[in-house]
């Protein structure tokens, strides 16, 4: 148990941590990519590449197993594909023992949401200093030790000595610091929030932050639409200014005119 | 627009930036979400446009370390245009830092929700049908024909992204700028910019209130009614007092903390 625990930790913190610096976004932690690469650490390529194709399918959701998606496709997968090739298992008997480590990991993933939260001021602070290699390096050096790092010890525990650990320790939290925790999350974005606002209000245009709020809430409209009519507010007003200013153009030049006529009248 | 050519520099910088580009989830937090990558990405230009004005320097690293959030593919494309604004700024004057702000911030929202539907609902599931059926079979070029037509495809479009915002940003700032429109142009996009962030701060903040007042025989949800006045009233309340909180001086350090505090209270004595 503990040889598969770690190899399944290792692959899932090696592709996770990867995907952070190539290939855009979740394209590596897809079951397609993330299952044959386990399989290869794993030993049997070609059981990886098949089950890859089959969990692929299931967390597209092209097909499901019993009714039910499982919650993470990155984890499910290295603990699915790791399972069936040590112990010989069926994709869904990996799958069953996956749904309830991917479960355990988010909630766990969820008690350090304001802990990543409150780094920010450091970053902030980092970026001040302008020295841009020291940015990127600290930022490299920390992204090895938090989600992935965090993760994979979780799933490492878990696959080892049964998702029951995790659990209980999870239980024995008292409910109020995970639902503390929890609307932390949602409310420590209004302070990244606020940052910006303060940064471009201004008086005589502030008001349109509410028609921004007021389109999301009592229209329930999405960002595209917004932006269109935003755009189109934003359009309006910078051609009445356009017009507005070549109005003052022409019309100092008619003055300038007029007072040439005067002096040669007079 | 007529067409630019890329001076050398330019060129250098650009392709500094697009592979930065690429850490758009690095250190993500529920603060400011991708700004770290932002700043990473922003970092070329910035060295090539202020080179030794370290106070000018620090100014734009303070502006490229704010929230941001899209997806990662348009990200290339807004820093693009980012770094073409930065050096009219320093250049011309034409452009200043609110007008640099109102843009990204008009710009994250709606690119996410495009770029979101572009990529991950639709080439995505274009790369993995392909994939899959490969590799069903055994066989290992399934997982190469998704990376490459989900993955690389991303960074190609990335190159040209970054590419097509800098150009165009710097010909279209040109172009308003002789006409001598600049502070128009610089209401407008203030304008777009609020009406974005008031948008996502709708979606995204939320202040999740669950308490339940019980007087005698009646119980009165508290969070119903508030938002029977004002959906999202507290939401805004929240933002705002943080504003007035920050323009009085206050350290984000002490916002974050203290609204751990008030979280984790709020949740003992089961107002949350």
């Amino acid at each position: 148990m503990v040889t598969i625990a770690l190899k399944a930790a290792f692959v899932y913190y090696v592709v996770y941590w990867l995907d952070t610096f190539i290939l855009s976004w979740q394209c590596l932690t897809r079951p397609i990519v993330i299952a044959p690469l386990a399989g290869l650490v794993m030993g049997d390529f070609h059981t990886g590449i098949v089950m890859g194709a089959a969990l692929e399918s299931i967390f597209m959701g092209i097909s499901a197993i019993g009714g039910a998606i499982p919650a993470d496709a990155t984890t499910s997968s290295v603990i699915a594909v790791a399972y069936t090739i040590l112990t010989g298992a069926s994709i869904e008997e990996g799958l069953a023992i996956a749904m309830p480590i991917g479960t355990a990991m988010s909630s766990f993933g969820g008690l350090l949401t304001p802990l990543w939260a409150s780094l920010a001021p450091f970053w902030e602070k980092l970026a001040v200093e302008a020295n841009p290699k020291k940015f990127l390096i600290v930022n490299i050096l920390v992204s090895f030790f938090t989600m992935p790092f965090v993760n994979a010890i979780v799933l490492f525990f878990a696959v080892a000595y049964g998702v029951e650990g995790l659990n209980s320790l999870l239980a024995s939290l008292p409910v109020w610091v995970m639902t503390g925790l929890g609307a932390a999350s949602g409310m420590m974005l209004a302070v990244g929030f606020a940052i910006l606002t303060s940064m471009i209000w201004s008086g005589d245009v502030a008001i349109f932050f509410f028609v921004g709020y007021v389109l999301v809430k009592y229209a329930g409209l999405g960002t595209v639409p917004i932006a269109i009519i935003g755009a189109a507010i934003a359009i309006s007003l910078f051609m009445s200014d356009k017009k507005l200013s070549d109005l003052k153009t022409s019309l100092t030049n008619t003055q300038v005119n007029v007072n040439d006529d005067e002096e040669d009248f007079f | 627009m007529a067409k630019k050519i890329l001076s050398q520099e330019e060129n250098s910088v650009l392709k500094s930036m697009f592979l930065r580009s690429h850490t758009v989830f690095i250190n993500f937090n529920m603060v400011k979400m991708e700004a770290n990558c932002f700043t990473i990405t922003m970092a070329p230009a910035i060295e090539s446009i202020y080179g030794d004005d370290i106070e000018e320097k620090k100014e734009a690293y303070l502006r490229h370390q704010n929230f941001f959030n899209t997806h990662a593919v348009a990200l290339s494309f807004i820093a693009g245009l980012a770094y073409a604004m930065e050096k009219e700024k320093k250049e011309t004057g034409a452009v200043d830092g609110q007008t640099i702000e109102s843009i990204k911030a008009a710009l994250m929202g709606p690119t996410a929700g495009m770029f979101d539907s572009l990529f991950f609902n639709c080439l995505r599931v274009i790369a993995a049908g392909i994939g899959i059926g490969l590799c069903a079979d055994g066989n290992f070029l399934g997982t190469i024909i998704f990376i490459l037509l989900y993955g690389v495809s991303q960074s190609v479009f990335k190159y040209i992204l970054i590419n097509l915002g800098y150009v165009y940003g710097t010909s279209f700032i040109d172009m308003v700028f002789e006409t001598g429109l600049m502070t128009s142009l610089t209401k407008s996009a203030s304008v777009l910019g609020l009406i974005m962030v008031g948008a996502m701060t709708a979606q995204m903040v939320n202040v999740p209130l669950n308490w339940t007042l019980t007087v005698g025989q009646t119980s009165v949800v508290v969070n119903d009614i508030i938002n029977q006045i004002f959906p999202g009233l507290l939401g805004v309340v929240l933002l705002f007092t943080l504003v007035s909180l920050i323009k009085k001086g206050k350290r984000p350090t002490q916002l974050i903390f203290g609204i751990l505090a008030i979280a984790i209270l709020g949740a003992l004595i089961g107002i949350f």
